[in-house]
């Protein structure tokens, strides 16, 4: 009894290390967006203090940080809408079909994923330039969908698999085609599946820095790029940054935080079930 | 309704044949029970009427038309799944309505259906429900409800009982019984259980390896079997199996002996080497004084209400006899058995064929 | 199940195409380019230099200069790094949390969110507590006896700035894929173990690990894979400085491409750097298989 109540306190007690060290950082994002610029750095810091919005005003005031916001909706939902019409057709037949290079061709599709972005970036940018697409949010929806289509692929197709086939049978015999089997009977039973790869396809295309940088400027300018250049070496507007970080970090959050037990599956891509 | 001819009928799966060429006449409204054991190509055969396999070789027709390269939902047939089959995120009704969708039909006649066929299966109360609010029974009532809106020419069951228990069981297949007779639809059933095909059946098909074994009404595949397998696996317990050898005109086995009835005068040769079936209820016990009684061990005793199973060695053979409760005995005990001489079936021993016709 | 997997082959393949169409399109034809462009002499600040084949003297420059020598160097020493410390706190992490006490089911969760943030916010944050003079991470540390810390000034301690980043944010990536195993063992080895009598630390070594090790190499991998893809972090936090202590591969195509406009030498690097992944994914994949077959 005894033994295992101190074996509990010091469960408890590493706990609280690990939830500090890894929630301070989340929880100074937070209080310094709504701490007044003049104790940003005090030490100690303040706990307790009377928060002030004035951050997010210059924020909003500005009036194409809306703007920037808009931009990373579109081209999240965008690459997620796209991403997630071809993705999941590829997704079923590659779980319906029975042949032995299907695997193969999974894989092949997966890997499309791992391959580092800096790898690719030079010919996207000669290529978006030629095609005058640089500085639009079509070039993004498009490199985004490089990342989003494997992975709902890959995750669509373990949601396909567990769709009995029974149940297609059931509708080829009642005299359904295969079309509407899919959209009828599939789809729908898949449909949590489709909810956890769109979400990963808006919360991966919405925190994607890299290609926004390089193939934006003014117009197309997404969330993340624009507080990164409220940094500047001879005065960097800490509160804004952290408003806008904020902002930015509410989306996986909330992911986080209703379908969790999602995550394992979609970060491992499968490996881990 | 539709008649069902299956002509030689094959499936492969690659080089694998699973299905040997199945020959096979269902008339109109008749109820046709497949009986084997698990494996034998029981489901591959429905599932090929269905249009759900493909036909390897032979010709199926359903209705007189060749159907061999129809799809399924052009076949006129509904089908019962094992596992039901029920689309999880459709209510009741809905399930209904789908299978009603391709068939076009108006608002009203759709709803009527429903309701006709809710009312005969005891529906009405679950038609909001989704499937995983119902019990085993009753999602074994709704698959059947949604075939049997769409009024098909022939029904299809795979196993539907298979997922129920005991008493459920029982209590569905005399709704399905019922109902058959009430609709008078043609029926191709597919079970492993002996009851629900005697009890079921116009015509029972027995199937083994992909072979068909014996066609026949439940009382012939029981009273005449036409092979050891089909007779060891209709009735329980099963026939008792006594391989013997003819010799003038007796049938001898090893610390066993008996006549040859008369009416295999004929059918047997000198020397031939045959398996006797006897079922356990045909096994008397007599008085050790009376003509053909044999000396029995009896080694264990199975006391089941109204009668007893008694395990019987008669020198090296094994036999089972079913006795009136009363006349059972200790095991240890020694009694004397006669077998019921009209009651017995020969067969060959090499080709496993009756040789009592 | 022949059915709907036959007569529906053609459809099937009718759905698979435009995925197959849109990644040629969008992964494989960038990377053939990336390699048509290493073999060119494609130099932006040179507006009037005739864009010529080179043949192979781009790869001889970047594999003779040292700079890119010293690139791949870093960013192996990164790996490294943030895979070792990953590895063991998110075992030992997904050892506290899987342990069945209240509040630890709403732990895990809490500690998945950085795995969620997007990177750049995540440099911005730790730039926040590394930020010379001001930053709380000194601050902090001081209450440990540790003396002021140049964490992004200094050529000892930028790789480390970077990698506790990285390991702030993916730690719980090990950390989940290890709770969600621990989670699914049968609990039968344990409980023989205990009533063998043998110590914690058999039972971990000789019965849990071995255990998690098919899962562990998964999630190596997957982390190995990603470290090539390490970008963003950097960029804010060092842009590979001080000096060139920071410049891991991304940073050097990045600095050749978009800083000196030499798109040809920079292709020729992703192309190396492409080479590089391959032989990871292939190993991963074989590793998966493996485990599968196992
Ligand atoms: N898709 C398939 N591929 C290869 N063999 C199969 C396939 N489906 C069934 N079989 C084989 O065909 C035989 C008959 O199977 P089935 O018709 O399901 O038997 P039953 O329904 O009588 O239990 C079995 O030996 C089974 O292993
Ligand atoms: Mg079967």
């Amino acid at each position: 009894m005894t033994r295992n109540l101190r074996q509990n306190i010091l469960v408890y007690a590493l706990l609280a290390v690990v939830l500090i060290v890894f929630m301070t950082p989340i929880y100074l994002i937070v209080s310094s967006s709504v701490k007044p610029s003049p104790i940003m750095f005090q030490k100690p810091p303040a706990f307790l203090f009377t928060p002030t919005f004035e951050h997010y005003h210059d924020l909003f005031a500005m009036r194409p940080f809306t703007k920037f916001i808009w931009n990373s909706l579109i081209v999240a939902l965008g690459s997620t809408a796209f991403s997630l019409t071809i993705g999941s057709l590829a997704a079923y037949a590659i779980s319906r079909i029975r042949h032995k290079r299907m695997n193969d061709v999974a894989f092949w599709i997966l890997s499309m994923r791992m391959f580092p972005p800096i790898a690719v970036v030079v010919p996207y940018y000669i290529i978006f330039k030629s095609a005058g697409l640089l500085d639009t949010p079509l070039a993004l929806i498009i490199v985004y969908s490089t990342a989003n289509i494997p992975l709902t692929v890959w995750l669509m197709k373990g949601f396909f698999d567990e769709v009995p086939l029974a149940l297609e049978e059931a509708a080829a015999v009642d005299g359904y085609g295969l079309l509407a089997t899919f959209w009828y009977v599939t789809l729908p039973l898949a449909a949590p599946g489709l909810a956890v790869s769109a979400v990963f396809c808006f919360i991966f295309s919405w925190n994607e820095f890299l290609f926004a940088l390089m193939l934006t400027g003014s117009e197309a300018q997404t969330a993340t790029v624009a507080v990164m250049s409220f940094w500047s070496s001879d005065a960097v507007q800490w509160g804004r940054i952290m408003a806008g970080s904020f902002i930015i970090l509410i989306p996986g959050v909330i992911f986080v935080l209703t379908c969790q037990r999602w995550l394992v599956r979609g970060l491992t891509m499968g490996s881990v079930k | 309704m539709s008649a069902i001819t299956l002509k030689n009928v094959i499936k492969k799966y690659g080089a694998v044949q699973v299905v040997h060429g199945v020959d096979l006449d269902i008339d109109e409204g008749e109820f046709v029970v497949l009986l084997g054991p698990s494996g034998c190509g029981k489901t591959t055969t429905l599932r090929m009427v269905a249009g759900l396999e493909d036909v390897s070789g032979g010709e199926l027709s359903i209705g007189g038309q060749v159907v061999n390269n129809v799809a399924p939902k052009d076949r006129g047939v509904a089908m019962v799944f094992q596992n039901y089959a029920l689309y999880p995120h459709m209510t009741v009704k809905k399930n209904m309505e789908f299978a009603l969708r391709p068939l076009k039909l108006d608002k009203a006649e759709v709803d009527k259906r429903i309701n006709d066929t809710a009312a005969i299966l005891g529906l009405g109360e679950l038609l909001e429900r989704r499937p995983v609010q119902l019990s085993g029974g009753q999602r074994q009532r709704v698959a059947m409800g949604r075939a049997m809106v769409r009024t098909p020419d022939v029904f299809l069951f795979d196993e539907p009982l298979s997922n129920l228990d005991a008493k459920l069981r029982t209590q569905v297949r005399w709704e399905i019984g019922k109902l058959h007779q009430r609709l008078g639809t043609t029926v191709l059933y597919v079970t492993h259980d002996q009851v629900e095909a005697m009890t079921l059946a116009d015509k029972v098909v027995i199937m083994r390896d992909g072979y068909v074994e014996q066609v026949g009404t439940p009382e012939e595949v029981y009273t005449a079997p036409q092979s050891t397998f089909v007779a060891t696996f209709i009735g329980s317990p099963s026939m008792n199996m006594i391989e013997a050898k003819v010799v003038a005109e007796r049938l001898e086995a090893n610390g066993f002996s008996m006549p040859l009835p008369d009416r295999f005068q004929g059918k047997v040769t000198e020397g031939q080497a045959v398996t006797i079936g006897v079922r356990p209820i045909e096994i008397k016990r007599v008085a050790a004084s009376s003509t053909g009684a044999m000396q029995a061990n009896v080694e264990v005793t199975e006391y089941l209400g109204n009668e007893a199973l008694l395990d019987l060695r008669v020198g090296p053979h094994e036999l089972v006899a079913e006795v009136p409760a009363d006349q059972r005995v200790e095991p240890g005990k020694v009694i004397h058995i006669a077998l019921n001489e009209g009651a017995i079936h020969l067969f060959d021993t090499v080709s496993g064929r009756t040789l009592s016709e | 199940m022949a059915y709907i997997r036959k007569r529906n082959k053609r459809i099937f393949l009718i759905f698979l195409l435009p995925a197959m169409l849109v990644l040629f399109l969008t992964t494989i034809y960038p990377m053939l380019y990336a390699g048509y462009l290493s073999f060119r002499s494609y130099d932006l600040a040179k507006l009037f230099v005739p864009r010529v084949f080179v043949g192979w003297s781009n790869y001889g420059e970047i594999l003779g200069s040292s700079e890119f020598l010293h690139a791949l160097v870093t960013t192996f020493k990164l790996m490294a790094m943030t895979l070792s410390v990953q590895l063991v706190l998110g075992v030992g992490i997904a050892l506290i949390v899987t342990q069945k006490l209240p509040g630890m089911p709403l732990a895990r969760t809490l500690l998945m969110i950085p795995m969620m943030i997007s990177p750049v916010i995540v440099g911005l944050v730790w730039l926040f507590l590394y930020f010379p003079e001001l930053g709380y991470l000194n601050y902090f540390l001081s209450f440990l006896g540790f003396d002021s810390i140049p964490w992004i000034t200094s050529t000892d301690w930028a790789l480390w700035a970077i990698a506790i980043a990285d390991i702030w944010q993916w730690t719980p990536f090990v950390m989940m894929g290890t709770a969600a195993a621990l989670q699914s063992l049968s609990p039968e080895p344990y409980e023989a173990a205990m009533i063998d009598g043998n110590s914690r630390w058999d039972v971990f070594t000789r019965v849990t690990l071995p255990q998690l090790k098919p899962v562990l190499v998964s999630l190596m991998f997957l982390r190995a894979i990603d470290a090539f893809k390490i970008y963003d972090i950097i960029f804010v936090l060092t842009k590979g400085g001080p000096g060139d202590s920071t410049e891991v591969l991304s940073m050097f195509i990045y600095r050749q491409s978009f800083t000196f406009w030499r798109m040809g030498v920079g292709a020729a690097a992703s192309f190396v750097s492409l080479v590089i992944i391959v032989v990871l994914i292939t190993l991963f994949f074989k590793s998966l298989n493996r485990d599968q077959v196992s």
